[in-house]
């Protein structure tokens, strides 16, 4: 017995020597860094920066983007230029806003100002680099051009012309065709941004933090620096630039315009000789330092342009969510319901349902790509017709199976009711998750069969059987430039016991499921909301034209009588 | 008694050996490096000797993968590309093998003649390895009509990620400060594209051509240590070959090399 407590004794032993080792030998590369900074961060940040800021800290596994790793001196959100370290401004911006779309939160209510400052301090001891403290170089907000029609229809030219269609897709939805294969620094998937969804920017959705990542790029990330020479024609005016397009448009050109030419093409290399000069830190003489200015006026320009396009493609905030006086309400129309291209749906404001990862229940969805769904909807005296938009960067309809599960990866939404309308506000309702006890109705549509929507009946998230009795649902879907558009009609009451009935007036609970195929969603890994509800406008009563005039005419006569009465009795007095 | 205690030190070990086999496992996965000297004078060398040799693959000459291009299909996918990471050819040479002195620390200076271009023609980078000298400027291709993007994976240098439109037929890159490598070169926006560049701080590196041969030239008279790096058959850096070289002589020293 004593002799297994030796052994058990040596064991642990062994262990925490060994995970000593391990400690000892990452430890040795630490610097010194303020005692105050340490405990905040180690409380803090630690959790999923890691100890040693390498990014690896317990929760790192799950987190998409991954945690920054702080020991590599690579900054996503700076206000600095290419190559350069954040400034310390940048640091704290960026602990106390947070990074919308990933998992990093804004700790301006959780930590002091001065705990913030100290954090950046601590960061800052994880990479080398920082201790050289030369000040790294920012990139000038000076000549902005403000937002107007003209500027962002320059911009969208530049769009096109600078190659951003590459990866963020004809208009910025995060579909361009590189989308699927990109992986960051560390070799983990990433996907463009959805421009559309401004909510998400990592570093913020204004016109100077969009200048700002265009200009600096997005260390880490696939996204390049747009510095100087990237542009065509860098170095030379608007002017001459267009002179020397029409130039080498030219099929032949004379001996002058061959000279022309050239000269633009000597200014051209001058300047990006200045350009390389600067960055490999050889000092520029006045002269040079004007000539580079000049040619970055240009770009500085073209480039404010770029930033009022992009910012023109998202609402300036998010939508608020379809609760309050948000709640989706069905239109009534007279006549037929429209169908998905007319034009009338233009009229109705969407309602936005945001969604999220499902991590309730195996396989988990850690990392969404599908950020929410919006809704519109028009119903007549029959039947009830929606439509439901989302964006999703690849259009995925099951050539790709899942390797656990052996199931196709496809695009996909769900649309969930309850299948009996819970009577008043507290009855309960199903379990969001597809039900449970209670039971619920689904419209299931996938991207590989875009006509059709399958209706289910569910008691949990892995327990959904396809119903018997498929009613005449229509459906229609399309998918284009990263969006999904999908019009369903349905009749408003149906012989199906296992349907939901729909009434006017009557608040119905509405959930969704989405499933991007790309980004490995099969069965319970998906997105998903909680129950929202929806309600058919109940029309308002045509008696609205009868019985107030008819009360008016009432109430007028009484008068009219009264006073008549009162007039009679007076004169006979 | 004196077995259990053997047992718990041998189990006491194996947890050490565990253990410290975790701490080595943080740098699993990163590319081997070349191994620079700590200092480099440049002057003239007269009667230097040569250095040449081949570099062969052992083993069954593996089949290169065939490149998945899933965009610009007219222009990447005009002809078949394949993975370079291993090339070999004729007699199983090794091409695309970097062969250096890793202890020279006086000798001659760069041949600033050699133009260093690298290309992206077809969505491929030509060359696949390419060294590159401390503070040189590589100049990269773009005939393709396509929109690249060349991302240099530096840690030591400044990382580079910039946009080389369709228009944009040259672009220089700015030398850097340090040497290093070799470090990746990616195009994001055609995933498949690989390459490597070593900024190297002397003039004593080459890379193996399509025959697997190497030749070092005006190498000072001297006993060195001679490294190579492959990108899938890692590197000799902890045995060096050690190659005598006499004033105006030739020396030969072939490789063969296998897979990690």
């Amino acid at each position: 017995m004593k002799n297994r407590n030796v052994t058990l004794l040596m064991l642990v032993l062994g262990i925490v020597v060994g995970t000593l080792r391990c400690a000892v030998t990452y430890a040795q590369n630490a610097p010194e860094a303020s005692e105050k900074g340490k405990e905040v961060y180690d409380q803090s940040c630690a959790h999923c920066h890691g100890t040693e800021g390498r990014g690896d800290g317990s929760a790192a596994e799950n987190l998409l983007p991954r945690p920054r790793d702080f020991t590599r001196g690579l900054y996503k959100i700076r206000s600095t230029e290419s190559g350069q370290l954040p400034t310390d401004q940048d640091l704290f911006d960026i602990i106390t806003i947070g990074m919308p779309g990933s998992s990093m939160p804004g700790w301006e209510t959780s930590l002091s100002a001065d705990d913030r400052w100290e954090v950046v301090a601590y960061i800052k001891t994880f990479y080398d680099g920082f201790k050289a403290g030369e000040a790294p170089r920012e990139i000038s907000l000076d000549g902005k051009i403000p937002y107007a029609e003209q500027s962002v229809e320059t911009g969208k030219g530049l769009y096109v012309e600078l190659g951003c269609v590459e990866c963020h897709g004809n208009i910025g939805r995060g579909d361009g065709t590189s989308a699927p294969t990109l992986t960051d620094e560390w070799g983990f998937q990433t996907w463009p941004a959805n421009l559309a969804q401004s909510w998400n920017f990592r570093g913020g959705a204004d016109t100077e933090a969009i200048f700002k990542r265009f200009i600096g790029g997005i260390a880490g990330s696939p996204m390049p620096a747009f510095e100087g020479d990237s542009f065509l024609h860098f170095g030379l005016t608007v002017e001459e630039s267009k002179r020397l397009t029409e130039l080498e448009n030219k099929d032949e050109m004379t001996e002058t315009e061959e000279a022309e030419s050239e000269k633009f093409y000597e200014k051209m290399d001058a300047a990006v000789n200045l350009a390389l000069n600067r960055t490999e830190g050889i000092e520029l003489t006045a002269a040079e330092q004007q000539t580079y200015d000049d040619a970055m006026q240009v770009v500085y320009e073209k480039s404010w342009h770029l930033a009022n396009y992009v910012k023109s493609l998202a609402p300036e905030q998010r939508p608020e969510p379809a609760i309050g006086k948000n709640v989706l309400r069905s239109q009534y129309v007279q006549d037929a319901l429209p169908g998905m291209e007319d034009p009338v749906w233009e009229t109705l404001q969407a309602r936005h349902f945001p969604l999220v990862g499902q991590i309730v229940i195996e396989p988990r969805q850690f990392n969404p790509t599908i950020d929410s769904v919006d809704v519109k909807s028009f119903y007549n005296d029959t039947e009830v017709a929606f439509l439901f938009t989302w964006d999703d960067r690849t259009h995925t309809i099951g050539d790709e199976t899942d390797e656990t599960t052996g199931k196709p990866l496809e695009d996909a939404l769900a649309i969930q009711f309850p299948v009996k309308v819970p009577q008043g506000p507290t009855a309960p309702k199903p379990y969001f998750l597809w039900g449970g006890r209670l039971p619920v109705y689904l419209w299931h549509w996938k991207a590989s069969t875009p006509e059709q929507v399958t209706e289910l009946t569910a008691k949990g998230i892995n327990a959904a059987e396809v119903q018997e009795a498929q009613g005449a649902l229509q459906a229609q879907g399309v998918y284009t430039d990263g969006q999904y558009k999908l019009w369903v009609k349905r009749a408003l009451k149906t012989d199906d016991k296992k349907d939901l009935q729909l009434d006017p007036g009557v608040f119905v609970p509405i959930a969704f499921s989405a499933w991007d195929g790309a980004n490995g969603d099969v069965d319970a890994k998906r997105v998903v909301s909680s129950w929202y509800t929806f309600v058919l406008e109940p029309v308002p009563s045509s008696r609205r034209f009868v019985y107030p005039p008819l009360i008016a005419i009432l109430s007028l006569g009484l008068l009219f009588g009264l006073r008549a009465a009162v007039q009679r009795r007076n004169s006979v007095s | 008694m004196k077995t259990y205690f053997l047992a718990s030190l041998a189990i006491l070990l194996a947890c050490y050996y565990v253990g410290s086999a975790f701490a080595a496992d943080s740098g699993a996965g990163e590319v081997e490096m070349l191994v620079f000297p700590d200092a480099y004078s440049a002057g003239s060398v007269s009667n230097g000797g040569t250095i040449s040799g081949v570099v062969k693959f052992e083993g069954d000459m593996p089949e290169m993968k065939v490149l998945e291009i899933t965009k610009d299909q007219a222009v990447c996918g005009a002809t078949e590309k394949y993975d370079e990471s291993v090339v070999v050819g004729e007699g199983n040479a090794l091409k695309n093998t970097i062969v250096y002195l890793i202890d020279v620390s006086k000798g001659k200076d760069f041949d600033k003649a050699t133009k260093l271009e690298m290309d992206q023609k077809g969505c491929k980078f030509t060359p696949h390895v390419q060294i590159v000298p401390v503070g040189a400027r590589l100049t990269m291709l773009n005939t393709d009509k396509v929109n690249h993007n060349v991302h240099i994976f530096s840690s030591i240098n400044k990382p580079v990620n910039k946009q080389q439109t369709k228009n944009r037929r040259k672009m220089p890159l700015a030398g850097v400060k340090k040497a290093e490598g070799p470090v990746s070169v990616k195009c994001d926006i055609h995933g498949w594209m690989s390459a490597w560049i070593a900024y190297i701080p002397h003039p004593y590196f080459a890379v193996t051509n399509e025959k697997g041969e190497f030749t070092l030239e005006d190498v000072p008279a001297g006993t060195y240590k001679l490294g190579y790096w492959h990108e899938a058959c890692g590197t000799n850096s902890g045995s060096p070959a050690s190659v005598t070289v006499e004033a105006g002589g030739s020396v030969t020293q072939d490789f063969t090399l296998k897979l990690k």
